[in-house]
């Protein structure tokens, strides 16, 4: 048996103990990572002056007395719990979050679950959209670019690509609304499904939706309302896609396999789709998943702009009316949505890259 | 005296450089003959791997200017397309390259990095190919191939991946294998299978080898030829034997006697070559190497071409001097 001894050197299939112990320990940081946020937005919203008891206790009437109205504020603060101590209030928080009660709105006592069901499918739809025409757009221009280094080509792209990068996206938005939605009168600039078409929302993702209720007539209009906001929120993650692929693609034309492909016989195109991109996608694919968060926090603005019912929507005003439990509840579900996506990009990571995952 | 696979003839690989145009091969004219072994030899930075990236286009580069000519069995390489370079590549000249780890690629198997090298040039299905690899895989004396192929790179050791690297090389039975010091990252046990492998190869496939080499004590054992290069230029070429028992050019006899004996009269010290390589852009138009040259007289002003100065028909080299006076430095060196 003098093979095995020389065998043992090599493990000749991946070991697969020390993946799904990675997996899981990068899972186990999601809650952490909640519980931190979850803190923080706590605080943050006391620390902002103004609290929901006054701004209730002015909405009703508009001819009440000073005294009237700290009168009515003080029982709404008993009434809502506000007038316990901070840690008091913070540790209930807590427990009704981990018994999952994100309680209910202070303005009209909507359910905070059930306007986070409404919200979040929409702004998922809006930056996923924006994700994929950010990928399309930048990692082609960026692969062209660095396969044309130098040239014209490279230089034009990376000016726009820097560009397109430094624009603010309310700028965009009002642009895009300007120019496509009044002038050229193309798409339409405001919400997400028309209301004659009367769409009765099941998950809330109007895709689904429309398989599982059979109603293909919903897709395009659904298309047609997304394309302008999500392309202005695609356009500056586009721009900074481009960057990070042209540097990883011409970071990994450079290595030695590079050569060994063209030493092969292999032709420019085989030797990157067969070895570049697949190198080159690794330290992109961590970049795209921090830019989901770029794109969540840019959602906010957009749809605004666009008046798209999304989270952000939810979210902003909520904060202006210092709904508490909206801004929690609004808060955490975009950081639960964000950890997600990061959590599988470092899984995909590990998946892709058979040097990592073994101890 | 056997066919000629490779004929080149005054070679020239220069590169832009910020300071000028740096001549890494200087005028080079050489030919390899269909399975040899010819060693060629020369300090770090004598243009070895510029030469034979030229050869096979792999160097080539906006900053990089190729001239001269280099006949593979009638195509000239220096003049081919890029289209014809990719059809002779990999199915009539292959590399190994020094680190096979940075080589390999990391994201694929083994397995399937020697298959595409069989696939791009035959056709053959997916399955037949990787079969094929896992064969060539055993061949080159990789344990138990059919587990190996699945491994990545990283997961081999160094001896292991210069192995698969040869094998991804002669996968297609080229005629002119270049290994460029494929046993420079390796440990010498390692380094003594590994060259043992390649002159095996030599022999089971066919390939004329072109072994790239720093160090002359690599290859006593294995060489059929021995050509030494000197700031760009092929200064000595011979017989294994003819080079090692009777160099002529003064760079030869001190890379010999640098080299720590085992069987013969140890050196008094190891009598390192004084002065450093020629590296600059700037040539001198005679003999690039009479700076460090004990012998260096008045003709040395004066380019020595390679040519036949000994009774050998094959035994070439560049240098004016009358040889027992070299003969004589060779033994003082030895002594
Ligand atoms: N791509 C390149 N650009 C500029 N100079 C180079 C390049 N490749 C090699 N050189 C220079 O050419 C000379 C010969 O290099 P090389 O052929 O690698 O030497 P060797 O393989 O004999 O050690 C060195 O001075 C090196 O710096
Ligand atoms: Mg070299």
């Amino acid at each position: 048996m003098t093979t095995t001894t020389v065998a043992a050197r090599q493990p000749p299939r991946r070991s697969l103990g020390g993946l799904p112990r990675m997996i899981a320990l990068r899972l186990l940081t999601i809650p952490l990572v909640l519980w931190a946020l979850a803190t923080l937005v706590f605080v943050a919203l006391r620390l902002l002056p103004g609290s929901p008891a006054t701004s209730l206790a002015g909405g009703g009437s508009t001819d009440q007395s000073a005294a009237q109205l700290t009168a009515n504020a003080a029982e709404i603060s008993a009434n809502l719990g506000l007038d316990k101590s901070l840690p008091q209030q913070y540790l209930i928080y807590l427990r009704d979050l981990v018994t999952g009660d994100f309680g209910s709105s202070y303005f009209g006592g909507n359910d905070v679950l059930g306007l986070i069901g409404n919200a979040l499918p929409a702004t998922i739809e809006l930056t996923v959209a924006a994700m994929l025409i950010a990928v399309v757009l930048g990692g082609v221009t960026g692969l062209w670019a660095a396969l044309r280094k130098d040239t014209w080509v490279d230089t034009t792209t990376r000016a726009a690509a820097t560009v397109t990068f430094s624009l603010p996206w309310f700028a965009l938005g009002v642009l895009g609304i300007v120019v496509f939605g009044v002038w050229l009168g193309w798409l339409p600039v405001i919400g997400r499904v028309p209301n004659q078409l009367s769409y009765q929302p099941l998950t809330n993702f109007v895709l689904v939706d429309a398989m599982l209720q059979d109603r293909p007539e919903l897709i395009w209009p659904w298309i047609q309302h997304l394309i302008l906001p999500a392309s202005t929120l695609a356009l500056s993650t586009a721009g900074f896609i481009t960057r990070i692929v042209r540097a990883s693609v011409l970071e990994v034309l450079g290595d030695d396999f590079v050569r060994t492909a063209q030493m092969k016989g292999l032709d420019e195109n085989q030797v990157v789709r067969r070895h570049v991109l697949r190198n080159a996608s690794l330290p992109i694919i961590t970049v795209l998943g921090l830019q989901f968060g770029t794109l969540l926090g840019g959602s906010t603005v957009t749809e605004t702009v666009f008046s798209y019912p999304g989270v952000g929507v939810l979210l902003v005003d909520a904060v202006l009316q210092r709904d508490y439990p909206v801004v929690q509840g609004a808060a955490l579900a975009i950081a639960l949505l964000f950890t997600l996506v990061n959590a599988a990009v470092d899984i995909l990571y590990l998946v892709l890259d058979p040097r990592l995952g073994e101890s | 005296m056997s066919e000629t696979v490779l004929s080149i003839r005054d070679l020239k690989v220069e590169f832009d450089v910020p300071s000028g145009r740096l001549p890494a091969v200087n005028g080079v004219s050489l030919d390899l003959r269909a399975g040899e072994l010819l060693a060629l030899v020369g300090e770090s930075g004598s243009g070895k791997s510029a030469l034979t990236m030229g050869l096979t286009g792999l160097n080539r580069g906006p900053r990089t200017h190729i001239s001269g000519t280099a006949d593979y069995r009638g195509t000239d390489l220096v003049a081919a397309s890029r289209k014809q370079l990719q059809t002779i590549r990999g199915a009539d000249i292959a590399v190994v390259f020094q680190d096979a780890l940075a080589a390999l690629n990391p994201v694929q198997r083994v397995g399937k990095q020697v298959a595409e090298m069989i696939r791009q040039h035959q056709k053959i299905s997916r399955a037949d190919a990787l079969t094929k690899a896992q064969t060539l895989l055993g061949d080159v004396g990789i344990p138990n191939p059919q587990q190996s192929a699945r491994a990545y790179p990283h997961q081999l050791s160094g001896g292991m991946r210069q192995r698969v690297m040869i094998a991804i090389a002669l996968a297609n039975d080229p005629g002119v294998l270049i290994a460029d010091e494929p046993t420079t990252a390796l440990d010498v046990t390692i380094q003594a299978q590994v060259l043992a492998l390649l002159k095996r190869m030599q022999a089971e496939h066919g390939s004329a080898i072109v072994l790239i080499t720093h160090d002359l004590g690599v290859v006593a054992e294995v060489a059929d030829r021995i050509a030494v290069m000197y700031a760009g230029r092929i200064v000595e070429v011979g017989t294994r034997d003819e080079v090692l028992n009777s160099p002529q050019h003064p760079y030869t006899i001190g890379l010999l006697n640098s080299m720590p004996r085992i069987d013969g009269p140890r050196p008094r010290r190891l009598a390192a070559i004084k002065g450093s390589p020629l590296s600059g852009v700037k040539r001198p138009d005679g003999c690039a190497f009479a700076a460090r040259c004990e012998f260096v007289h008045d003709a040395c002003a004066e380019r020595p071409e390679l040519a036949q100065r000994t009774a050998e028909p094959d035994h070439l080299d560049a240098c004016f001097l009358p040889a027992e006076a070299k003969s004589a430095a060779l033994r003082a060196g030895a002594a």
